[in-house]
């Protein structure tokens, strides 16, 4: 059973990562509040699951891309504070050129064959 | 980085909480949607997952997560060994054995070739390949830019008379600044100063503890006395610390030398001594090399006569290091090849132990995998286990080390350089720790890797009694192959030098040792300065110790065979002149008696033994030759008649008789590589001294023909000597038998050390065989029931059994003999009378082998026979 969470992060890492730290961008923000703003920004298409997201958070927070620390939510509740770090925001760029770069590469690839199969 | 328990376990709360917030924030929006409470609760949690595994899953991110793993490995390891004491011990003991050896011999490569010299900056310590006389030496000195030379002299030597019983000591001449340039400091008083090695102020001694404490009485005021070594008054000046031992632990005193260029002789052609030096600051061990090439024209220049061309041209310089240890190496290497195949023989059994084990334990690693373990961390989990065991293996061979190594150094001769400094110290230590992991790694992986790879599915559905274990079984049939194939080339090196010893314990050193009581009789040098006194001292004691009870015969050499000491000195031989600059031959001489041949029993081949009219002196002047001289010299000719000398002298002397050969260096030399010829001359004025002094030396050894082998003569002896001189010591009293065993020290020893190597090598090998076979009987049982069943009989059965383990010995044999040709090709050097690939031990090794491999098999096939088929049946 842990294996299997293994296996769904190591699928999912570089992605989670990248928008674990775009979300972030916007100012800091609990875990609970990560998972909402990524499935509301995709339009509830991505669910992060929980399993993922706090190993992810931590290792982040290890490799000091993000930062943590304990505040009180307007509900008055003890929570655990992410914000984006000074190398987190050079990590997030370069992630972000990356992706524009992996996603045309791809694009580029799908592009030809959907023609063709409607051709 | 700081990770604290306590910081540890902190996070782990706050983890917790975490988690715990996040599930009411979403319980609260869920409630916010108009769910019930306790809806958005269950929901809630349903949709977060299984908060235990998401914590352990973030734990695994924080770093240390593995020192928490090995601790809970490390629990779970030795729960496992406690629970299975029979396998734990049976791994630990042949661990024990195999690391406690390779601890022991490591300890002794350690102590002899490896740690640093005890005294200032050792690496820059050199010393010369070959000895020089003091001549030499003092041009080398003052022309050396690359290195500070001193002289030290081979153990010497002396009588300290005067003050009780006279006592032999021994001791080394050395230059004056030979401790300054070692840079050792006294206990007490001084070392020499310099120009303490010129004539008339060379009346110095230093004393060693060990010396200072037991003759001296550790007397605090020793310094300054004066005390008289060979006839020689010298003032005590200084006690060296106990742990100082150069050049030899046996040395208890050094005088400094004595560098007097008139005496002719001694300065330039006698004396020869091994040099020592300290690299000067930048030099190196090239430059010295390369320097020394540029002095030998200058040393040669610097004789009064002219030199054979090529003398001193295989000097060099090398590390002290190298030049104490010397042949030792490659013996000390070969046993630390020798151990280490044994342990590879003790992993391999253990590994074969686990790999059986593992079988048994699917089970355990299936659950383990479907609780949610990774392979890795199952991996990691058994490796874990096998080093925890050999680290137990490794404590437990400490044990067998230090007993093995008290009795290493009992076995070992005595001259084995550097033997002192052997001991289990942190080095060794951290070496055995070193060598307990990497064994436990290496053991523990085949069996871990094939353990790892269980299929679950398959595992837990056939109720653990019998799965996919032929992989397995494949590993551990391979093991027992290379076991057995390493254990035999262990055993053919073994039998190899333990024919050699009995091939030289049967050949004869050319003398006879039964009945014959020897003795060295040690006046001063000072006391033959007159010959006539010190040649009617020995006739006198001749006679007298002829005359006491139970002495047949007697007769006197100066040094007895097998190394006892010889006069050494160039020759000149009628039918041969030497050219100028050509390598003058050198003799090895033997004065002796007119009795010595008959009591020794070296046969006279050809001519006369010597009578006693040689000895006078106006006779003429005759010399005896061994056979294998008169071969070298007058091939196919009689060399009775021929004619001989020393090179100094003029006047030839003749041959009257070829004797047999005897072995006068070693029990496997009869002399030195360096020497042409062995002679005997009469004892008296004929003597030839290397010297050049005209007298007759002064120490000889008697060779006392008696009754028995006893030595009851001893006493009787002492007081004849003592009557006739209060100043001579008598030492050394024993049978000659003795004198030959001890020169068979060496060989034995090395045989004695390989033969246990071997039994250990063929025990654990039959283990390993006896652990395969029972155990594939075990996982065959139903088989062979259902073969009995079908009418199969009992001794079908057996050849079942036995041709399986046969067939593995047979294929362990035959790698192991090719092993052992490629191998023991090393070890010629300490054989004796045996090729390296001698095939009759070859044939008989493999033969014990596979007679082993077979008895370890019968245990198991008489099982096998014995099984009840109804019973074998209804086993699943």
């Amino acid at each position: 059973m842990k294996q299997g969470y293994q296996n769904r992060i190591e699928l999912l890492q570089g992605t989670l990562d990248l928008l674990i730290l775009q979300t972030l961008r916007w100012g800091a923000q609990h875990g609970y509040g990560i998972a909402l703003a990524i499935r509301a920004n995709s339009g509830d298409i991505l669910q992060v699951d929980t399993g993922s997201l706090y190993p992810a958070l931590h290792r982040l927070e290890r490799q000091k891309l993000i930062a943590a620390e304990w505040k009180l939510s307007e509900n008055n509740q003890r929570v655990r504070v992410y914000r984006l770090s000074a190398a987190g925001k050079k990590k997030l760029a370069a992630e972000r050129s990356r992706w524009a770069q992996i996603s045309q590469a791809i694009a580029g690839i799908l592009g030809p064959a959907g023609e063709e199969s409607e051709a | 980085m700081k990770f604290p328990w306590g910081d540890r376990a902190q996070r782990k709360k706050e983890l917790n909480e975490e988690i715990a917030s996040h599930l009411q924030m979403a319980a609260r929006d869920r409630e916010g949607r108009g769910e019930s409470p306790a809806q958005a609760g269950e929901a809630a949690r349903r949709e977060l997952g299984n908060a235990g595994v998401i914590q352990d899953v973030t734990h695994d991110q924080w770093a240390w997560t593995w020192l928490e793993d090995l601790l809970q490995d490390l629990r779970y390891a030795a729960r496992t060994l406690r629970k299975n004491p029979g396998f734990t011990v049976i791994a630990a003991v042949t661990l024990a054995l195999g690391i406690g050896a390779n601890t022991a011999i490591f300890s002794l490569v350690n102590g002899v070739l490896l740690r640093p010299l005890p005294y200032a900056q050792p690496e820059r310590l050199v010393g010369t390949t070959q000895y020089f006389p003091k001549g030499p030496l003092v041009v080398m000195r003052q022309q050396s830019r690359t290195m500070e030379l001193v002289g030290v002299s081979d153990n010497k030597e002396f009588n300290l008379t005067g003050s009780g019983d006279p006592v032999r000591l021994i001791g080394n001449s050395v230059s004056a600044d030979f401790f300054s340039m070692l840079g050792a400091q006294p206990a007490m008083g001084r070392t020499f100063h310099d120009g303490d090695d010129q004539p008339g102020k060379d009346q110095s001694v230093v004393l060693s503890h060990a010396l200072w404490e037991h003759r001296f009485q550790a007397d605090p005021n020793v310094v300054g006395r004066w005390i008289t070594l060979e006839g020689m008054d010298r003032e005590i000046v200084g006690v060296m610390p106990a742990d100082f031992r150069f050049p030899s632990p046996k040395t208890e005193l050094w005088v400094p030398l004595h560098l007097d260029p008139p005496n002719t002789g001694d300065y330039w052609g006698d004396s020869y001594m091994a040099l020592i030096g300290r690299l000067r600051p930048g030099a190196t061990l090239e430059q010295a090399r390369a320097e020394l090439k540029t002095m030998r024209p200058l040393v040669l220049a610097a004789y009064a006569w002219r030199m054979p061309d090529n003398s001193f041209v295989n000097a060099s310089i090398v590390s002290l290091e190298e030049a104490i240890v010397g042949d030792a190496r490659g013996k000390l290497l070969i046993l630390l090849g020798a151990v280490s195949l044994l342990l590879l023989i003790a992993c391999a059994n253990v590994a074969n132990l686990l790999l059986a084990r593992a079988t048994t334990r699917e089970k355990e690693v299936a659950v383990r995998v479907a609780l949610g373990a990774s392979r890795g961390r199952i991996l990691r989990q058994l490796i874990t286990e096998s080093v925890l065991l050999s680290l137990l293996g490794g404590a437990l061979g400490m044990g067998v080390a230090v007993s093995g190594l008290s009795v290493l150094k009992a076995t070992l001769p005595a001259d084995t350089p550097r033997l002192a400094d052997v001991a289990l110290d942190g080095q060794v230590l951290t070496f055995t720790a070193v060598l307990a992991i990497l064994t436990g790694v290496i053991f523990g992986l085949v069996p871990a890797l094939g353990a790892s790879k269980v299929d679950m599915t398959v595992t837990l559905k056939s109720g653990g009694q019998r799965s996919a274990s032929g992989g397995n079984h494949r590993a551990s049939k391979l093991l027992v192959v290379g076991e057995v194939a390493v254990s035999m080339i262990l055993v053919i090196a073994a039998g190899l030098l333990v024919k050699s010893l009995w091939i030289l314990s049967g050949s004869s050193p050319g003398f006879r040792s039964e009945r014959v009581v020897t003795a060295r009789i040690t006046p001063n040098e000072m006391f033959c300065d007159v010959s006539a006194r010190c040649v009617a001292f020995y006739e006198e004691l001749l006679n007298r110790t002829r005359a006491l009870p139970g002495v047949k015969n007697v007769a006197a050499v100066n040094g007895l065979p097998l190394g006892g000491g010889a006069e050494i000195f160039p020759g000149a031989i009628e039918a041969h002149p030497t050219p100028d600059g050509a390598k003058v031959p050198m003799f090895w001489e033997k004065i002796v008696t007119p009795d010595y041949l008959q009591i020794m029993n070296i046969p006279v081949l050809r001519g006369r033994a010597f009578t006693e009219a040689d000895s006078a002196a106006d006779a003429q002047a005759v010399v005896i030759v061994s056979k294998s001289t008169a071969e070298h010299f007058w091939p196919g000719q009689d060399a009775v008649g021929e004619h001989f000398r020393p090179k100094w002298e003029q006047e030839w002397r003749t041959v009257v008789g070829v004797v047999g050969d005897v072995r006068e260096f070693t029990i496997t030399q009869n002399s030195a590589d360096w020497i042409d010829g062995v002679i005997y001359t009469p004892y008296g004025p004929h003597a030839i001294r290397g010297s050049g002094a005209a007298a007759p030396p002064a120490e000889m050894t008697l060779v006392i023909e008696t009754a028995g082998d006893q030595v009851q003569i001893a006493g009787e002896l002492k007081n004849t000597v003592a009557s006739l001189n209060h100043d001579v010591p008598v030492s050394q009293i024993g049978p000659l038998k003795n004198w030959v065993a001890e020169a068979m020290a060496e060989p034995r020893s090395t045989s004695a050390l390989f033969a246990v190597f071997a039994a250990l090598a063929l025990l654990l090998g039959a283990v390993g065989i006896y652990g395969v076979v029972s155990y594939s009987v075990a996982q065959r049982t139903r088989e062979i029931g259902i073969r009995m069943a079908l009418g199969a009989r009992r001794q079908e059965v057996l050849l079942l059994v036995v041709g399986q383990g046969a067939k593995l010995a047979l294929a362990g044999v035959a790698i192991g003999i090719a092993g052992g040709l490629m191998l023991t090709r090393l070890m010629s050097g300490l054989l004796y009378g045996v090729h390296a690939t001698d095939p009759v031990t070859y044939g008989a090794v493999a033969i014990l082998l596979m007679f082993v491999a077979l008895a370890a098999c019968f245990l198991p096939a008489r099982r096998a026979m014995r099984v009840d088929p109804m019973v074998a049946l209804r086993y699943e």
